[in-house]
């Protein structure tokens, strides 16, 4: 079986917000639909030992997922490797998993009706490549693969280090971890 | 939309406008079905209510246009009813089934000289006052349900919200026919109904004295309903303000002492349940116009304030990303299109 997953690097990462970019390119999306922000937390810290960490935010492809069960159109589904993916052709625009959504990783534009969100570039994964954030980041900060392979880069990261989640309290059980940047210390 | 305007996605609200009156229309149609069946099937008095229950089944009517207005792609709308996890399925199957059974219940009240079928069949009748009752009790609980289980809108995420909805449901339901009971069909058209059709129906006619009784009966039940609404309200958003996290504190405050704190406390706690209750003791014009008026605007109002509570809970540095993305920013692309 294959479960794909994500990394974010927070050590790495320098929110300079390439993959907010390579994702409106690779994906075609309206000018008011953002996918992955890379969002800024701080300043923390105490003068002089004072430093900023840097979020990518994206879909979670939770393994629990709130916004398919909520779809009463069977559009917002999930993939057996835990994809989770809208089909636009199904989705009436009723807009109940963009609310159900605790991550926010869910929108829509008014002149297109159905919803959108990130697909891990499903496109991309299934033919043997990274999604484009992925692909785009020069950092190294995003990491993407198999979780149940226990060879692949994911799985060493989560499992060899403290890898965090968001909002895990609510049930979820978010697919993407992230490594904190522990106030510059390496 | 040409231009790009990005909203701030924790304080956008998804559902606007058309929801709130559809959750306002829902509860109350389904309420008004409810308390029909419920009257129909104890006292058997369905025909001092057969305008309201019309009224509540035109009222679902409007409700789901708005539904279906509302939507992104209203042409695969029908797709709502696949899924069989989904609380919007059930919601819809709900409202139509009970449309339907209201309107054959209603079927009943027509003059017998139309003939629009047999009215002998009383157990078609009764079987729709059954089916209404179950329904209408369905509806009323769904609208609240379907916010209540949103885990990502803390200020939604709460038992008491269903009650809340159920409870205001009965009583803009209970204040609505409470205008309506009696006024069709009229006694003297209703004695021409019963001569019609005594054998069949079981109740003779809507006497003025059975009228009154059953006006009497709803608002009596209304101003119980109201005062039980206060509470359940009061407690609902200061147990917030009190005791929800961060995000669901942040909203309650804004019902209890900030921007909708006039709303709250003057239409909703004042002038949509407290003062009702006191002009249905007084009885007369008051009781019979004014009360109902005011009950049906604090639930409306009620609706609203509910679907524009929608704050999600903030990644940190969520809120400032959204804060600094360039709203409205038609003024900052036209003179880079222009010059060429």
């Amino acid at each position: 079986m294959t479960r794909y997953a994500m990394v974010m690097d927070q050590r790495r990462c320098i929110g300079c917000q390439s993959c907010t970019v390579a994702c409106r390119t690779w994906n075609e999306l309206p000018m008011d639909i953002i996918y992955n922000p890379v969002v800024t937390e701080g300043v923390l810290g105490v003068f002089p030992h004072v430093h900023q960490t840097f979020t990518p935010l994206i879909c979670m492809h939770c393994d629990n997922p709130p916004c398919t069960i909520c779809c009463p159109c069977k559009a917002s589904q999930q993939d057996p490797d835990g994809i989770v993916w809208v089909d636009e052709t199904k989705c009436m625009g009723c807009k109940v998993c963009v609310n159900s959504c605790p991550y926010g990783a869910r929108d829509v534009n008014a002149a297109e009706g159905f919803v959108r969100k990130c697909t891990f570039c499903k496109d991309r994964v299934r033919d043997g490549e990274q999604p484009y954030c992925v692909a785009t980041c020069h950092q190294k900060a995003r990491v993407f693969g198999d979780l149940d392979d226990p060879q692949s880069d994911v799985s060493k990261l989560v499992n060899s280090l403290q890898a965090n989640r968001i909002f895990t309290e609510l049930g979820t059980d978010p697919q993407v971890y992230y490594l904190p940047d522990l106030g510059g210390v390496k | 939309m040409s231009h790009a305007m990005h909203a701030n996605k924790l304080t956008k609200h998804y559902w606007v406008w058309p929801i709130a009156w559809y959750l306002f229309l829902g509860g109350l149609g389904g309420g008004i079905l409810f308390v029909a069946g419920v009257l129909e099937v104890v006292y058997h008095v369905g025909h001092v209510l057969a305008l309201g229950t019309f009224v509540g089944v035109a009222l679902l009517g409007i409700g789901s246009f708005l539904l279906i207005f509302e939507l992104g792609q209203p042409k695969v709308f029908l797709r709502v009813f696949l899924s069989g996890t989904a609380i919007i399925k059930y919601g819809a199957t709900m409202l139509v089934l009970a449309m339907l059974f209201g309107f054959v219940f209603f079927l009943f009240y027509l003059p017998p000289n139309w003939n629009l079928f047999y009215y002998g069949w009383t157990w078609m009748r009764d079987l729709s006052a059954v089916a209404m009752l179950v329904l209408g009790l369905g509806i009323m609980v769904y609208t609240g349900v379907l916010l209540s289980t949103m885990k990502s809108k803390p200020f939604w995420n709460t038992p008491l919200l269903p009650v809340l909805f159920t409870v205001s449901a009965l009583s803009t339901a209970t204040a609505l026919l409470g205008v309506l009971a009696g006024q069709w069909p009229t006694a003297e058209y209703a004695e021409a109904l019963a001569q019609k059709a005594s054998q069949f129906i079981g109740s003779p006619y809507a006497s003025l004295e059975q009228v009154e009784e059953v006006v009497h009966m709803l608002h009596l039940a209304d101003s119980m309903l109201v005062l039980v609404e206060v509470v359940v309200l009061l407690i609902y958003v200061l147990g917030m303000r009190a005791a929800g996290n961060v995000t669901a504190k942040a909203v309650a405050l804004e019902w209890v002492s900030g921007s909708k704190a006039v709303f709250f406390w003057v239409g909703m706690v004042c002038l949509g349940t407290l003062l009702p209750f006191f002009l249905y003791l007084a009885g007369g014009g008051a009781a019979a116009w004014a009360a109902p008026l005011l009950v049906l605007g604090g639930g409306l109002l009620l609706r609203f304030m509910v679907v524009y509570s929608d704050r999600r809970c903030a990644i940190p540095g969520e809120e400032r990303y959204y804060r600094r993305l360039p709203q409205g920013d038609e003024k900052f692309f036209r003179p880079w299109k222009a010059p060429y």
